[in-house]
């Protein structure tokens, strides 16, 4: 069977696991304990292993979605997640105290994800907060990334509309830096 | 046919008798083109049949229309422009932040000269984008993702482009306009063409966007 | 709302206490930790090493246990165990607190002596904290 590996990352917080079960045809595998930094982020419940959805094609092609724990203490599992993704939807919350540099640090920490696939960046919670702009998000990518032209989208991870045109944007960047020989690894998604 | 800047930038605040009454977008897309470029903060209110007045402060990068963008009037019969400076005491030209005026830049680049080249591009240049749109925020088709996909990897032409995503030129070419009035466009003369892949049916089938779009139903 | 009872100092203390009780027991045990469920170091033995990284693993671990028995719909999970060549690491949570108790023992210990100990010093645990 062909599969496809599409990771979540971002900090805790940004929607990962919500932006999955938005995503996700079946009933989305959670492993989540009891938040105990709530004065970090003010949410019951954080994802300590991993989330996995899935969209099924046909019988005999899936798209698996993972989402990773987005502590740092966790990132023995982000090195296990990687492995197999061609692909990364990175999530960032407008309302962490400094989103620019909770997205830089992702793109740093899985830029092979880049290199081998393709990253899509969304920004959630923007209409929130008065938080930094697109533009903001954008302009420092460009600063500290120059070559790399990534796509940056608000989104509500809740909204299944809006996170299928994400997916579907990282599937089409993905193809077409492929047919145009840009991946330092050369296959298909 | 090139635009002078000024005939949009009057000062001070005026009704800009010269404007002729236009069906569709075009005029609307030439004179918010020629005052971005002159990159000062200056609001416009175009006067529109049967809709409330369009607002838009390009200051704040801003637009403020009781219409919605998912209506948005293709055939708007456009009866008058004015354009006035931003107030220099900084008060709003409307409550502020309004519409992110990239969503009606979008709407408005893709429904003017009626799928020919924007009268600011000159002709045999090709495109790369500088910056990927907020797809999240504008209504938009699969053929529209794919052909940013192209743009966001290489230079290209608007044949190529539309060769590359198997669209009409003239599609492809609503893309380049909307892309550019928003200013995300980054244009060459001498780029190499781009490596048309003749997108075959057998390619097609392989592609997974086209597998995940039609799963999807989009 | 409360904060995580690796920032409780009478926790802490009454973990790192019940280790070393439990070192004493079982000569076998060669390393334990008292993690919270959300993958937080609060007391482990040896007591110098890093337990940070540890913590977030068990947690984890933990977490795609009790995963595996919702999918199976078995309950809930009791304890895991991960059996090697060199020993055992038995992993349980403290009933009725958002605790896990993970120790490892050498191979002198049988699973079923590792896990018995295991348990009742996760009960242990329960009464000194509740």
């Amino acid at each position: 069977m062909a599969e496809h590996v599409i990771l979540f990352t971002g900090p805790m917080g940004a929607g990962k696991t919500t932006a999955i079960r938005s995503l996700s045809e079946i009933e989305v595998v959670s492993t989540e304990a009891n938040n105990s930094e709530r004065h970090v982020v003010d949410k019951a419940t954080t994802t300590v292993a991993l989330d996995y959805g899935e969209i099924l094609i046909d019988g005999q092609e899936k798209v698996r979605l993972y989402g990773i724990p987005g502590q740092k203490r966790f990132d023995f599992m982000w090195a296990i997640l990687k492995e197999r993704a061609k692909g990364m939807v990175l999530l960032v919350n407008s309302d962490a105290p400094d989103p620019i540099a909770e997205m830089l640090t992702f793109i740093d920490e899985f830029r092979e994800l880049y290199d081998r696939g393709g990253v899509v960046v969304g920004i959630s919670r923007a209409d929130v907060v008065a938080g930094p702009t697109l533009a903001n998000f954008s302009d420092a990518l460009e600063r500290t990334n120059p070559d790399l032209v990534i796509p940056v989208f608000t989104v509500d991870p809740r909204n299944r509309d809006q996170m299928q045109n994400v997916l579907l944007a990282l599937i089409a960047n993905i193809e077409m830096r492929a047919m145009f020989g840009l991946m330092k690894t050369t296959s298909s998604v | 046919m090139s635009i002078d800047a000024k005939q949009v930038a009057g000062e001070p605040a005026s009704v800009s008798a010269g404007f002729p009454v236009t069906v569709g977008w075009t005029h609307a897309a030439i004179a918010i083109y020629s005052a971005l470029k002159l990159n000062t903060a200056v609001n416009l209110k175009m006067h529109i049949e049967m809709h409330s007045p369009l607002l838009i402060d390009l200051g704040h990068h801003a637009f403020s229309w009781s219409t919605p963008l998912e209506i948005f009037p293709v055939d708007a019969v456009h009866t008058g422009l004015e354009t006035e400076p931003a107030s220099s005491d900084g008060a709003p030209y409307f409550e502020l932040p309004g519409n992110d005026l990239d969503g009606l830049l979008w709407e408005m680049g893709i429904n003017s000269f009626g799928g020919a080249r924007a009268y600011w591009l000159p002709p045999d240049e090709r495109y790369k984008l500088t910056r990927w749109p907020n797809l999240t925020q504008h209504s938009h088709t699969m053929r529209q993702t794919q052909m940013i996909a192209v743009l966001g990897n290489t230079y290209a032409s608007t044949s190529e482009l539309a060769a590359l995503a198997g669209v009409d030129e003239s599609e492809a070419q609503r893309l380049i306009n909307a892309l550019s009035l928003m200013r995300i466009l980054a244009r060459s003369a001498a780029a190499p063409a781009a490596p048309v892949v003749t997108q075959t049916a057998a390619a097609k089938r392989q592609s997974l966007f086209g597998r995940l779009r039609k799963r999807l139903g989009r | 709302m409360s904060p995580g009872l690796h920032t409780k100092p009478a926790v802490v203390k009454a973990a790192a206490g019940l280790l070393a009780e439990m070192k004493d027991v079982a000569s076998s045990l060669t390393y334990a930790a008292l993690l919270t469920d959300d993958g937080f170091d609060v007391a482990r033995l040896p007591g110098q090493t890093d337990g940070a990284r540890f913590a977030g693993m068990a947690s984890s671990m933990q977490a795609l246990g009790d995963a595996v028995t919702h999918e199976l719909k078995i309950g809930s999970s009791e304890y895991i165990i991960i059996a090697s060549g060199k020993g055992y690491v038995v992993q349980l949570r403290v009933p009725g607190q958002e605790l896990v108790l993970s120790a490892l023992f050498d191979n002198d210990a049988t699973i079923g002596s590792a896990l018995a100990i295991a348990r009742s010093y996760a009960q242990k645990m329960a009464d000194l904290i509740k």
